[in-house]
């Protein structure tokens, strides 16, 4: 074997090509989850806030189980889990399509919902009492208040933790390897296995890894920018 | 709904019995007092005497244990849909210490915002309204600056012009000056003063003795939840009736 030779993988159109592949997937399994996570998020939010103490109880339920078990056995669960238990003609759509990342994109998601919904709860709670009380003195109902004064405002103090947890989502991406989901890290390993050049594979999808995330935290500085009233230029 | 028609010689703002308790603390023990159309009244009293609380009864931000309040001919703390209550909100004005502007929005879209919101109006309406008041309260250049931009006294101005695009017949004000700087206390009062020149009816909490005095048709004293005295300023600062306020007096003149 010889020295470090990164053209060993990147010369080669078949290597280059079971990456892309890898990359397109790593995307498709980390926006899908993205927005399933977002759209529980903001649902498991109006439970909070719903009157009862019941909505209240299953989100905190939902919160404790999806943050205190590993990611990687909630993935394990539901592919080896709760999937066979699924009817058979269930069992036989989802392996016309895709079960392993249809899986990936629900145990990510569901598990992301959890810190998101916290995200955009702790953004709410910092927002100051007074501020419901100026809209109600107003004459603004609950709806109305929540509308247009507490929730532009709590979504934008949400806006760090959320960037910092979309950023972790896209990394968990990676354990979707282990239910055979054929995203960029599953390609890596592949590329390693049929080119022997174990060092090049990691080293390239560790940088492919850091560019990315990169990107998604300048995305999420140039939202965050453009969020602020004050910053945007828009005063 | 026992809706008093309003006519111009029923008080605007009647509070009758008020009681209201903290747990076992009673906060306001029976409040009877009454503020005229077009009168301005300033409530002061010792810290933690129930200022506060009782005038945030009025538009109900608090609720009571017993008794009445009736605003502008309706009585707030009847039993109502949540709906009316917003609507009768809406008609009283309420000044905060700590001004409670929005700050993701610009002064004018601050003043803007609730008539559009809720009363419906349109937005070139709601809009041409607020440069009136921005105007009015001396801030026309600053429409288009967002709170944290702004100092203190300008804040308490916008806040002010906030309440009134609501057209309230009525302004509340609790400590609209004591978060203030010095020296933009006055910039706050004088746009206050105006106000009770154009002749709306103002319940005031403030300290600002200057202002009562100049001001005020009323001083109401109040003491650990009662109203002790209730005189006109310039008999309240020269003969003080209770040995609460002459102590309470030579107290915020040192
Ligand atoms: N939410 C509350 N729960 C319990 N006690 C309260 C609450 N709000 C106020 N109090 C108490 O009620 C009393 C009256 O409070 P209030 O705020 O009306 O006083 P104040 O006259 O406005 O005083 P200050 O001049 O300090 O503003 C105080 O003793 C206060 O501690
Ligand atoms: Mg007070």
């Amino acid at each position: 074997m010889s020295n470090f030779d990164l053209s060993e993988i990147l010369g080669n159109p078949e290597y280059v090509a079971m990456l892309l592949l890898g990359i397109k997937m790593t995307f498709v399994v980390a926006i899908g989850s993205w927005t399933l996570a977002m759209t529980l998020a903001l649902l498991l939010l109006g439970l909070r806030y719903a009157p009862g103490p019941v909505g209240n109880a299953f989100v905190t339920a939902y919160v404790s189980y999806h943050r205190n078990v590993p990611t990687l056995v909630q993935l394990l669960l539901w592919y080896f889990g709760i999937f066979t238990l699924m009817p058979d003609p269930v069992t036989f759509w989802l392996n016309d399509h895709n079960a392993e990342a249809i899986f990936a994109v629900i145990g990510l998601g569901l598990c992301q919902a959890a810190y998101f919904s916290e995200d955009l709860r702790s953004g709410m709670r910092a927002v100051s009492p007074g501020q419901m009380e100026a809209a109600r003195a107003l004459g603004h109902s609950y709806v109305s208040a929540m509308r247009f004064v507490m929730v532009p405002q709590g979504s934008r103090n949400a806006l760090p933790a959320l960037i910092n947890h979309s950023v972790s989502l896209f990394k968990n991406s990676s354990l979707a390897v282990a239910i055979g989901v054929a995203e960029l890290t599953y390609a890596v390993k592949e590329i390693e296995n049929l080119s022997f050049r174990t060092f090049e594979s990691y080293l390239l999808v560790t940088v492919l890894y850091l560019v990315f995330s990169l990107m998604i935290m300048a995305l999420g500085a140039y939202v965050a920018r453009r969020a602020d009233p004050v910053r945007s230029g828009r005063a | 709904m026992n809706t008093i028609a309003p006519s111009k010689n029923s008080p605007m703002i009647a509070l009758t019995g008020v009681h209201k308790s903290y747990g076992n603390y009673e906060v306001l023990k029976g409040i009877d007092a009454e503020v005229a159309r077009g009168e301005v009244v300033v409530i002061c009293g010792p810290s933690g005497s129930g200022k506060s609380t009782l005038i945030r009864t009025v538009n109900r931000l608090e609720e009571i244990g017993s008794g009445s309040i009736s605003c502008d001919g309706n009585n707030i703390h009847q039993p109502m849909p949540a709906k009316e209550l917003n609507r009768l909100r809406s008609r009283i004005g309420f000044v905060f210490q700590s001004f409670n502007l929005f700050p993701h929005l610009s002064a004018i879209d601050n003043i803007a915002m609730s008539p559009m919101r809720v009363k419906g109006l349109q937005r070139d309406v709601a809009y041409a309204k607020a440069t009136k008041l921005l105007e009015r309260v001396g801030l026309a250049d600053k429409a288009n600056a967002f709170p944290a931009q702004l100092s203190g006294g300008q804040q308490q101005r916008v806040a002010i012009a906030r309440a009134l695009a609501m057209e309230p017949p009525v302004m509340l004000f609790d400590e609209p000056t004591s978060a203030l700087d010095p020296e933009m206390v006055g910039e706050v009062l004088s746009v206050m003063k105006g106000l009770a020149a154009d002749g709306m009816t103002m319940m005031c909490v403030t300290h600002e003795m200057g202002f009562a005095r100049d001001v005020a048709d009323r001083v109401w004293f109040i003491d650990q939840g009662q109203i002790v005295e209730s005189a006109r300023p310039e008999d309240f600062f020269s003969r003080p009736q209770t040995q609460r306020a002459q102590r309470f007096l030579s107290e915020l003149r040192h």
